[in-house]
């Protein structure tokens, strides 16, 4: 262990370079795969806190879209098991000098979700402000929406960033702004399997399509494409970490081939020599690996206090996420050392002999 | 551990270097291979240490073909120890540390470096000691293992007198182990119990010393 933090200290310009360039890899890894599930599990938090079974138009991609007929609620609630059926619309407009802020058009009993800070609940005509985007409107007491005035009745503060910066109104004038019912039913049951009531659901209408929230979560379309995308960006950031780990690791094996060439020479084996540039890599990637999740929550905690995002990045490292990621620097120092870690354990002994020449 | 070359051929791309060279090397001696520059002494050296493998012609040891030995990198380790002309010690190890570096016993390191007049050095770095010292501490590392060859080039080439004579006199007191080194420092062949005289790729002679 003293040899490579020796050999690591005496190269330690290159040793900072390749350093530098796993710590930027890693925490673009760390930022978009916290943020990418910062957001899902804001929107799914969202879902899952109101049932177990979500109702939808059938057929569309997303929620945004959706549009349902709400006559379908007095149905929907007579069914045996149906426990509460909240009526939801999801938009999205321009709010006073905010170009886009989430709206969300809540029946009278999901109301009661939203715990106030100040103020009251709204009736027509009067919305609740999340805590963040009352800040940013410099606390108004009314709100310019579609080209329609509403009376600010009350704060609300929610942990979901979308909520906080998001403004809440009733069904009735959500409906009028979007010009649509609903966007969807979230319907909580009595302790029934919910998959039997989702095809009793789904038998009462073709226009629609009834989901276990759970269902829903993992085949949401919206979810995918952020996961996906994630996914290559993260996969982007560790072959960017693995192609400067190689380069790097190239230049400190040329810099070091009297050393490996004496290595070759007292007879120590091809394994020994890529094991001690593998060990030097881990090391570096332990330090990185420290680094860059001391620099993601940084960047994370700046990212959701920075005012024009409204709350709606809010990316969180959980224990799963740093545990993967630890391994995917590990893996990356291995694969990134592996190829110069060949190379100079085929470092010809006579190359020394012959001055450096051969 | 004998040493015996068979009809030993080397090219450097189109060129040849060596032109079928037979040799057996005594064991437990010194021997010299002396040589104008290019005359391919450097090149026998490596092919007998096993650093290089011969374009033609077979090396053994012991009767055993180098080509039948599986890992030549453990064997190199037990049986052989270089020292280059340049003594390439590794800047960021200790002395101790260099020596230990292919040791598969570190407890006797203390006892080699005293017995080369390096005890006292054991925690410097190469470049705080002097050229001489450097030379001792490569040696020290050919010796570590009690291997039964040592094989040199130029390895007094950055020496002066007093230390080059030193090296020599350090080479004589390992009674056991066999010494083939190449050079052309003329003093130096006086220490030499045998000098193989090398011209252009080929052995123009072989010299025993008369006891």
């Amino acid at each position: 262990m003293i040899t490579p933090l020796k050999a690591l200290r005496k190269n330690w310009f290159k040793t900072l370079l390749i350093f530098i360039s796993m710590t930027v890899s890693i925490s673009a890894i760390f930022l978009i795969s916290a943020i990418s599930s910062g957001v899902v599990g804001m929107y799914s938090t969202m879902l899952k806190t109101d049932g177990d079974i979500i109702v939808t138009q059938k057929g569309i991609a997303d929620t945004f879209f959706s549009d349902i007929n709400r006559s379908l609620e007095p149905k929907i609630i007579n069914l045996a098991g149906v426990k509460e059926l909240n009526s939801m619309i999801f938009g999205a407009s321009p709010v006073d000098n905010l170009p886009i802020v989430a709206i969300y058009g809540v029946s009278a009993n999901r109301l009661d979700n939203y715990k106030l800070i100040s103020g009251i609940y709204p009736k027509n005509d009067e919305v609740l402000v999340g805590e963040k985007i009352y800040k940013m409107l410099n606390s108004p007491k009314k709100i310019k929406i579609s080209k329609q005035e509403f009376k600010v009745s009350g704060v609300f503060k929610s942990k979901i960033g979308f909520e906080d910066g998001g403004v809440v109104m009733g069904l009735n004038d959500a409906s009028k702004i979007f010009h649509k019912n609903a966007s969807m039913m979230l319907i909580s049951l009595e302790d029934i399997e919910a998959k039997d009531m989702v095809e009793k659901i789904n038998n009462l209408s073709d226009d629609i399509e009834a989901k276990t929230t759970d269902n829903f979560i993992d085949n949401y379309n919206q979810f995918k494409i952020i996961k996906t995308s994630s996914d290559i960006i993260s996969a982007l950031a560790f072959l960017m970490g693995i192609l400067g780990i190689i380069s790097m690791m190239s230049m400190v094996v040329n810099d070091r081939k009297v050393e490996f060439g004496v290595m070759r020479s007292v007879g120590l084996s091809s394994t020994a020599i890529i094991s001690r540039l593998i060990a030097e890599a881990i090391i570096i990637s332990l330090f990185a690996y420290i680094a860059a999740i001391a620099l993601s929550y940084i960047v994370l905690e700046v990212i959701q206090n920075i005012q024009k995002f409204q709350g709606y990045i809010n990316g969180e490292i959980t224990p799963q996420l740093a545990i993967l990621v630890f391994v995917i620097s590990i893996i990356m120092a291995i694969f990134g050392s592996l190829l110069p870690a060949i190379w100079a354990s085929r470092i010809d002994p006579m190359s020394l002999i012959l001055g450096g020449s051969k | 551990m004998r040493l015996k070359a068979t009809n030993i051929e080397h090219f450097y791309g189109h060129e040849k270097i060596l032109h079928g060279i037979d040799l057996e090397i005594e064991p437990s001696k010194i021997t010299a291979i002396i040589g104008e520059s290019g005359s391919g002494k450097t090149t026998l050296l490596a092919i007998l240490s096993s650093l290089l493998k011969p374009t033609n012609g077979d090396v053994y040891y012991d009767d055993i073909s180098e080509n039948s030995i599986k890992d030549i990198n453990a064997f190199r380790r037990k049986n052989i120890g270089f020292v280059f002309q340049f003594h390439y010690l590794i800047e960021y190890l200790t002395l101790k540390e260099n020596i230990a570096l292919g040791a598969f016993d570190e407890h006797n390191i203390n006892t080699l470096m005293e017995n080369l007049g390096i005890g006292h050095l054991a925690n410097r770095y190469s470049n705080e000691v002097s050229g001489g010292e450097r030379q001792r501490a490569a040696i020290a590392r050919a010796l570590v293992n009690k291997p039964s060859f040592v094989f040199a080039d130029e390895p007094t080439g950055n020496l002066d007198t007093k230390n080059a004579v030193g090296v020599f006199e350090l080479f004589k007191s390992f009674n056991d182990t066999t010494f083939v080194v190449a050079t052309h420092d003329k003093k130096i062949i006086d220490y030499a119990d045998v000098i193989i005289e090398m011209e252009d790729g080929v052995v123009k002679c072989i010299s025993k010393k008369r006891v």
